[in-house]
């Protein structure tokens, strides 16, 4: 049930967009749009809805391991031999050789006890404890990544070319050395790198690359190669070319120059540019091919121009002249730190052996008696009678069968 | 090059042309009961399965890379995963009616894939790592068990129909049990692999995308699909719960695997939609 629940909780985060303002659901969802704010349906993964869910899932799962865990341990013992059904279907044939039939056993490394009547045979008792396994598996996994998500540490950073980034706990700051984007013979981007210094007091520099795919280590803390971006000089010169005001922008940022009243919205820097037909500006690269920038100059939030421009022309306002140029390639670089990784990669580890003891090395049991074969398993009755049979016919008598 | 891409065309369409024809094969020999149309269907399934095989050696030579990155590589290595696991399936068991239940689905899975751009792109420079294939390919082996499972649980409701109305089972027809046991047997693995799948995915999203889990609807849906095949584990394991509504399961972990598949990539934002 708890599963049920969890996953139909599920869905909705991924059928509602998550972590927007309460007033867009409203709008967008107006006969659910309050239910959506009580129920945590906008933060489903983070609410404590689903969180008191999982809780209840790892209690009962614990509980359920800890109360069925002592009987898998007594399975495991050598002396444990499984009874089989009531109902269970005899296997024995009259033209089959037993002592053929429990060596084929032995071959196949079923453990062998005789008994009065017969024999019994046991093979992997290991396969008692797998959902134990498994399930212990799936409890480091839930608590290791909820405390690790708990204190993790997180952050995202921009870096121009020669930029540099402290991390003054941690006792290292790092550098953009240069940030490069590898092309394909088509133009399109395969790989962007970021090399980076790593400085520490008193010590070289350490130089190292990051990519997609590639993080970096150092110490605790992981980088990501994560984003990059073009950021261009604005200039703004008197009619005389003296020069006024200069600015770093990305895009999509905007200064506000004071005497003239004037917002200068840098839309886009477009390093192979192209107009598309219902006159939207597009880069068909990022290789500086065709370079123009799409500025936009608002007075007291009027729009007073839309430009295209290419490098260095100035767009005349009243007395002065707005232009961009020398536009530089930025990273983006997240870091995290997070221990609950290890637990993860350690529960996974579990969960997949738990599994792997479940379904192939589950306990079977061959109980022989005067005239009686039967089988004795949990996992798999079909599929290891199936086998036996094959083994029984292995076991006929050659003198008899022909 | 052009040639290669001509030839991967053709073969593919031979393959589907006989994972079509070995369906409805299959079907007449359900009706029919007749051995030799059983035989002939398995031999097309076989021989289809070769030509998908060309197919997709030509397009990794094309490619420089295994066909695991779009909508249709995917699609098509998904039909190959069904494939692959029914032809081990009847070399273990000899149950060639199977192919009646599981064909049809190969047989739609390909025709979904020749609808699809089969143009090749270079790999965007999150794909480029060797978690790709791992991931990938634990995922289309786990896709093609399920459709497989779900086949044989199908074969299930129709054989208790038959068995309640007295109709005794042909040859090469297994009884209910058998194809309630096959199916939890195939679930079983397939849940393994998707177990794999899930975790490869975390691994390589912590390299790539700084966490190892961001609930990114694709992740989500593949946990959903995990959680209603454990359901039907944990309920067979402790239970002893089987029959008909395991069946019922069976098939419902599928519908869900076809959504993760291909209602994520094409309904849901996700960071998983290569088209």
């Amino acid at each position: 049930m708890l599963f049920i629940l969890i996953a139909i909780y599920s869905i909705i985060g991924t059928v509602l967009p998550q972590g927007l303002a309460i007033e867009f659901y409203i709008e967008n969802y107006p006969k659910i749009g309050n239910l959506i704010g009580t129920l945590q349906f906008d933060q489903v993964y983070s609410s404590w809805i689903f969180r008191i869910l999982l809780g209840l899932f790892m209690i009962n799962l614990i509980g359920c391991t800890i109360k069925i865990l002592p009987v898998q341990l007594k399975r495991m013992q050598k002396n444990y031999f499984m009874k089989p059904k009531v109902d269970s279907e005899n296997l024995y044939t009259e033209d089959m050789d037993i002592e053929e039939f429990k060596s084929q056993l032995k071959k196949q490394k079923f453990y062998i006890e005789e008994t009065k009547d017969g024999f019994r045979a046991a093979k992997h008792r290991i396969g008692n404890i797998g959902s134990s396994v498994t399930h212990l598996g799936i409890i480091i996994i839930v608590l290791g990544s909820f405390l690790g998500n708990l204190f993790a540490e997180e952050g995202f950073f921009n870096l121009l070319p020669g930029d540099v980034k402290g991390f003054p706990e941690y006792g290292f700051s790092i550098q953009l050395d240069d940030f490069r984007l590898g092309y394909r013979e088509n133009k399109t981007v395969d790989q962007y790198y970021s090399d980076i210094s790593i400085l520490r007091p008193n010590k070289e520099a350490e130089k190292e690359t990051v990519w997609v795919n590639k993080p970096l280590k150092i110490g605790d803390l992981n980088f990501y190669q994560t984003t990059y971006g073009w950021a261009s000089d604005l200039l703004i010169e008197d009619s005389q070319g003296l020069e006024l005001e200069k600015k770093l922008l990305r895009n999509g940022e905007s200064f506000f120059y004071e005497p003239e009243q004037l917002t200068v919205f840098l839309y886009g820097f477009y390093p192979d540019f192209m107009l598309t037909n219902p006159g939207e500006p597009i880069s068909m690269s990022e290789k500086e091919d065709n370079p123009h920038y799409a500025v936009i100059l608002y007075q007291l939030d009027e729009n007073v121009g839309s430009y295209i421009v290419e490098p260095g022309e100035a767009i005349k306002y009243n007395d002065v002249n707005i232009s961009f140029e020398d536009s530089t390639l930025y990273t983006g670089l997240t870091y995290r730190k997070d221990f609950g990784y290890f637990f993860v990669i350690l529960g996974s580890f579990l969960l997949i052996l738990g599994l792997i003891f479940s379904f192939y090395f589950y306990s079977k049991h061959v109980i022989v008696e005067e005239k009686s074969i039967k089988t004795a398993t949990r996992q798999n009755p079909w599929g290891f009678d199936y086998a036996i049979k094959r083994l029984v016919e292995k076991s006929t008598k050659r003198g008899e069968k022909q | 090059m052009t040639n290669l891409v001509q030839m991967e065309e053709l073969f593919f369409m031979i393959a589907f042309i006989a994972y079509t024809i070995s369906a409805i094969a299959f079907f007449i020999y359900v009706a029919l009961k007749k051995d030799k149309v059983g035989n002939a269907a398995v031999m097309l399934t076989i021989a289809g399965f070769l030509f998908h095989n060309v197919a997709m050696v030509l397009r990794v030579i094309e490619s420089g890379r295994l066909p695991f990155t779009n909508q249709f590589e995917f699609a098509s290595s998904f039909t190959w995963g069904i494939v692959l696991c029914y032809i081990v399936i009847h070399f273990v068991y000899k149950f060639t009616a199977v192919g009646a239940f599981v064909m049809p689905i190969a047989f739609l899975v390909m025709g979904y894939a020749s609808v699809l751009p089969k143009n090749i792109k270079p790999l965007m420079p999150a794909l480029q790592s060797s978690w790709l294939y791992l991931h990938v390919g634990t995922a289309i082996i786990s896709y093609g068990s399920f459709a497989v499972a779900a086949g044989l649980a199908c074969m299930y409701l129709i054989s208790i129909k038959r068995e309640k109305a007295g109709i005794v089972q042909q040859k090469g027809l297994p009884d209910s049990e058998a194809c309630d046991y096959m199916s939890y047997r195939v679930i079983a693995f397939g849940y393994l692999m998707l177990t794999l799948v899930i975790i490869t995915g975390a691994i390589w999203a912590k390299a790539a995308w700084s966490r190892y889990w961001a609930w990114d609807p694709k992740e989500t849906w593949s946990l959903i699909t995990w959680l209603i095949y454990s359901v039907y584990i944990h309920l067979r394991f402790n239970r002893g719960w089987k029959g008909k509504p395991a069946a019922w399961f069976a098939v419902i972990g599928f519908l869900c695997v076809i959504f993760t598949f291909i209602g994520v990539n094409n309904i849901l934002p996700s960071v998983h939609s290569y088209k």
